[in-house]
């Protein structure tokens, strides 16, 4: 068997609505046509009235996501593109995380995000929100790398009684592949040492690992071991396994596709720096997206993201510090 | 319904004992909220004052036709319907004043409040965020197999033109869900008047563009609003889709008690809409018969009575305690970021 | 002629890959340009792959209902080279780019982490920089950056890393070891810490017959060393700009005359101090500074009896030395120390011959930042000529 990061994501929603009456699905297209990305493909067949298209009302689109939870049900909100959020940011930030705050009333919806870029993909259509949610107290922000996670983080997260944001990464839909579901995962908060490692620490997720580890792979070359840990999920930050890697290190380097300012890499900067000083041989480094709207054109997009070569490049300025 | 309204043997049946007990709710109400206008010109109040004043009729007419097991989700001028729908002069008191015995603990206050597990939903400041929520949580009821469910929730002129109230309406016109939009078109969206707010000929020709019933009521009159609202409701109980209710009224106080709406004109406090409901609604009691005069008075007496006593029942309440608090935004201990 | 490659485009977002459905132009056939060439199938749609360019199929590679990654080459079109030309066409396959550039010197250099200009000096080498994690680790020891000057460093710019210094550890355990006292750690402490400024030492003998006539003419008999200390509260009582201190961009002056003096006890050396004593003659100090090197051996000196004092005096003398140049206190910055009298033959003018004196290397060490050799040498010498004239002591 051989199944992508998109499929993965497509039967956990199917074993979710199995399992699990009160689940249902909402956003744009994901009825009969099977969402813009085919992640729902066949359910709205598979499972009759549990999977409805919504209006093009992204700020509906969740309100009425959190009224159902408030009633017990269990909503799948797929935003057909990250970017699109904004347009319910208010219903996310303001009513979805505050709920349980406020009220006592717990809001367990989860809110998939399409996220990332990739080629062609242009300014609206390739955003990584992850930060943006993750500064919002209430909410829960998963960013699986692998086709592991988004099967077995997305099951997890439609248990999760707080808001998830679920932002699966549209590069690895169909680029990457397993040979199987997982039968079993880490907790939900865990972060995973993606390849262990002795000279620095590089902390990322979601499609970057990817970059990463082929960074890795280059320095490895070079008779550097570069240690790389996948977040997992990006709010609960596991601080301590990051911690524990600098530890063993004493370099870190945070790598985002998303941009710089307030990002996640500035949060894991900070804590590491607040909390593991004494653990450090240099200072911190990030590298993120570069502080532009996400350019259209392969050429341009292909070297504002971080990539393997500029991953392995700012590994190799770390090490030299 | 509310533990505040005592049952009296009145000699009233049917339909006018159901009057009675709106009336007694909105006097109530009025009475509650000068109370709450006095403690905040006395500095006892935690936050803003914000009053539902000339607007008692329509929100009581809401509340009242709501049952158990519907969803009510009112917005800033709804004392009444609040306390149609079960809501209590004790946790009013207790939001206004910052008990920590409140229902929102002091984490939220004034309006804010709502018991969302009892279909009692709590308002965020956003305007036309309500809808979509009531929208879902009416989906949520389809989808267990329960029918005639109705869930009401109200806004004003201004908050019609939010994008959140067209995304909510249309969505639940397309879902033909049994929700009631109760919009109180008190003239005045804080200080801007509807000339400023919408083009429009009348906010109810809306619904035809919605594809939902529109209705038009007099909210200054008492029996047209129990009627026309009640409709709404049984209407959207019975599968008719999403109501728009428009009722036309003018808001008697500020927009909160910080504001002394100099903007109001004379002439618009003196003509119809300037009429109090309240008034209005005894007048038309008596009138029919179902009530006395001195009916009238004992009832405002004892109105008053319950809302001092519990007033200084909760002037005596502990305050929130920032040692005790949580201090934790999700349900899932295991799951929390910072602590501390 | 030359062939160009029919690709397999990209057809949607986060597509990577496509199944062939149908060929629609045969191997052989003639195909215009925008021509559907084969049918492909994503997981949304459909599709059909046109030709880039008018000319003749000359191989279709794909086969029906087998998947193509995005780019692969599918076959080919042989078109005549103005056809390529005019189009522009690369012969060459070239995947849609995807994934990374071109590694290239400028892209290289280009992509910088958004943290620039960074704080350490990279070029500081060996123990001169230390890492907070190094510092953390020495920390924990109870290590100071002076321990590591014997390690060598093997990281960036000759810097002492983590390991290096876990492997200096190790290599130390195979010594023997004991603990430090406390007496000698604060001494170490004290020392490192007067070793941060430049110190130097001027050095003058001094002839002590007059000073020990004096002495064995009293009826209790002051130490050489007060005689010395004396003479230095003198001279700063005339002049106290030589013990300022230099804090910052001033010259801090002392409020008042205490001097210290060294006494040894156990594995280490106490310093008391006697307030005043520029305005206290010999004669009524002598009992004092016993009682004050009494205490000193026994460790029981009470706190208002050291500290604050302005210079120190010390006589190595005791221990046969000649000649040391001691250190002074971190607060402090002048240091008189005295080594051992010797009978030396001494040039007498008057005479014309040589005559036996007693001497002894009198050498005050300094702040070199506060005070010159020739300021240091005016107040040596100004000690030389009280000791010379002991009855105004």
């Amino acid at each position: 068997m051989n199944v992508t990061y998109l499929e993965a994501i497509r039967r956990a929603q199917e074993k979710a609505l199995a399992d699990d009456p009160r689940v249902f699905i909402y956003g744009q297209d994901v009825g009969a046509f099977g969402g813009a990305f085919k992640a729902t493909k066949g359910l709205a067949e598979k499972f009759p009235g549990r999977v409805l298209d919504a209006t093009l009302s992204e700020d509906a689109i969740v309100g009425i996501a959190i009224g159902a939870a408030i009633e017990g049900a269990r909503p799948i909100v797929e935003m057909q593109f990250a970017d699109f959020s904004t347009c319910g940011l208010n219903q996310i930030v303001n009513q979805a995380a505050t709920l349980y705050y406020r009220t006592g009333v717990s809001c367990p919806i989860v809110v998939r995000l399409p996220s990332g870029g990739t080629a062609g993909g242009g300014p609206f259509h390739s955003q990584s929100m992850e930060a943006l949610y993750a500064h919002y107290p209430g909410t829960i922000v998963l960013t699986p790398a692998t086709v592991e996670d988004a099967y077995s983080m997305l099951l997890a997260a439609v248990e999760i009684e707080d808001p998830v944001l679920f932002c699966e990464h549209k590069f690895l839909y169909n680029h990457l592949k397993a040979d199987a579901l997982p039968t079993d995962a880490l907790p939900i908060g865990k972060a995973r040492i993606a390849r262990p490692g002795r000279d620095a620490t590089i902390v990322t997720y979601s499609a970057m690992l990817h970059e990463s580890l082929a960074a890795a792979k280059e320095l490895a070359g070079d008779g550097f071991e570069v240690e790389v840990v996948d977040l997992r999920s990006v709010k609960p930050l596991d601080t301590d396994t990051v911690l524990a890697s600098v530890a063993r290190t004493g370099r870190l380097l945070c790598v985002s596709e998303a941009w710089p300012w307030g990002g996640v890499c500035a949060e894991v900067v900070a804590r590491v720096t607040a909390e593991g000083f004494g653990l450090l041989d240099a200072p911190p480094q990030r590298l993120n997206a570069k502080d532009t709207p996400i350019p259209y054109h392969p050429a341009l997009w292909g070297t504002h993201r971080p990539t393997a070569t500029a991953i392995a490049d700012a590994t190799r300025r770390l090490l030299e510090i | 319904m509310s533990e505040a309204v005592k049952t009296r043997s009145a000699p009233v049946q049917g339909e006018g004992r159901e009057l009675v007990r709106a009336y007694r709710i909105m006097l109530l109400a009025r009475v509650l909220e000068e109370k709450l206008a006095a403690l905040y010109r006395a500095g006892r109040i935690k936050g803003g004052v914000f009053l539902g004043r000339g607007q008692e009729a329509l929100s009581v007419s809401v509340g009242i036709h709501l049952r158990k097991g519907d969803i009510f989700a009112p917005l800033i001028r709804d004392q009444a319907g609040r306390m149609a729908f079960g809501d209590t002069v004790l946790d009013t008191l207790r939001t206004y004043l910052g008990s920590a015995l409140g229902s929102m603990r002091g984490r939220d206050g004034n309006i804010h409040r709502g018991r969302p597990r009892e279909g009692y939903y709590a308002m965020i400041s956003h305007l036309g965020a309500m809808l979509p929520l009531v929208a879902g949580g009416l989906l949520a009821r389809r989808f267990r197999g329960e029918s005639g469910v109705v869930g009401a929730t109200c806004i004003g002129d201004g908050g019609t033109s939010t994008g959140a109230f067209h995304e909510g309406l249309n969505a639940a016109a397309v879902e033909k869900l049994p929700l009631v939009v109760v919009v109180a078109n008190n003239q005045f969206a804080y200080s801007t008047p509807t000339s400023r707010q919408y083009a429009c000929a009348d906010l109810v020709d809306r619904a035809a563009g919605y594809g939902v019933a529109g209705h038009k009521v007099d909210g200054t009159d008492f029996l047209e609003c129990m009627r026309v609202v009640g409709g709404a409701i049984a209407a959207a109980r019975s599968g008719n889709g999403p109501q728009l209710i428009v009722a036309d009224l003018l808001r008697l106080v500020g927009h909160g008690e910080h504001d002394d709406a100099k903007y109001v004109s004379e002439e618009l406090k003196t003509s119809h809409l300037g009429r109090d409901c309240l008034v209005v609604a005894g007048e038309q009691l008596l009138e029919a018969g179902v009530v006395t005069a001195e009916e009238l008075k004992v009832w405002r007496d004892e109105a008053q009575e319950e809302v001092d006593d519990t007033a200084a029942r909760v002037m005596r309440e502990p305050e929130p305690d920032p040692a005790d608090e949580e201090w934790r935004a999700i349900s899932s201990e295991f799951l929390e970021d910072f602590r501390g | 002629m030359p062939l160009v490659p029919i690709i397999m485009p990209q057809l949607g977002e986060a597509i990577a890959e496509a199944t062939i459905v149908r060929i629609i132009v045969p191997t052989g056939s003639p195909v215009e340009a925008d021509a559907d060439i084969l049918e492909v199938e994503t997981n949304k749609a459909v599709m059909g792959v046109t030709a880039t360019c008018t000319g003749t199929i000359t191989e279709i590679v794909a086969e029906v209902d087998k998947s193509y990654p995005v780019g692969a080459t599918l076959g080919y079109i042989e078109v005549d080279e103005a056809e390529a030309k005019r189009l522009g066409i690369s012969t060459e396959p070239k995947p849609v780019p995807v994934k990374e550039p071109k590694k290239t010197a400028a892209a290289s250099t280009k992509v910088e982490p958004t943290v620039t200009g960074l704080p350490v000096p990279a070029h500081a080498g060996g123990a001169s920089f230390l890492s907070p994690r190094m510092k953390a680790r020495m920390a924990e020891l109870g290590m100071h950056a002076a321990d590591l000057a014997g390690v060598a460093g093997s990281g960036a710019g000759g810097r002492v890393t983590i390991d290096d210094l876990e492997r200096f550890l190790e290599d130390i355990e195979r010594n023997r070891i004991t603990p430090a006292s406390s007496m000698r750690v604060a001494v170490a402490d004290a020392m490192r810490r007067s070793w941060t400024r430049p110190l130097a030492t001027v050095v003058l003998p001094i002839a002590l017959d007059k000073m020990l006539v004096h002495r064995k003419a009293q009826p209790v008999k002051p130490g050489p060393a007060l005689y010395s200390l004396r003479a230095l509260a003198i001279a700063l009582g005339e002049n106290s700009a030589p013990a300022g201190r230099l804090i910052g961009e001033k010259i801090v002056h002392p409020r008042s005359v205490d001097i210290g003096f060294a006494v040894e006890a156990e594995d280490g050396v106490l310093v008391p101090v006697i307030r005043n004593a520029d305005q206290v003659r010999l004669a009524d100090l002598v009992e004092r500074y016993n009682h004050l090197v009494s205490l000193a051996r026994q460790r029981r000196l009470p706190l208002r009896d050291t500290g604050g004092s302005i210079a120190t005096v010390t006589n190595y003398g005791t221990f046969g030395l000649t000649l040391a140049t001691p250190i002074p206190l971190p607060e402090q910055t002048l240091l008189l120390g005295m080594g051992a009298g010797e009978i030396v033959p001494r040039w007498d003018p008057e005479q014309k011959k040589f005559v036996p004196v007693t001497e002894a290397a009198f050498t005050l060490s300094f702040d070199h930042r506060v005070l010159d050799g020739g300021a240091a040498g005016r107040l040596l010498n100004r000690v030389a000529e009280l000791l010379n004239a002991p009855e105004q002591l």
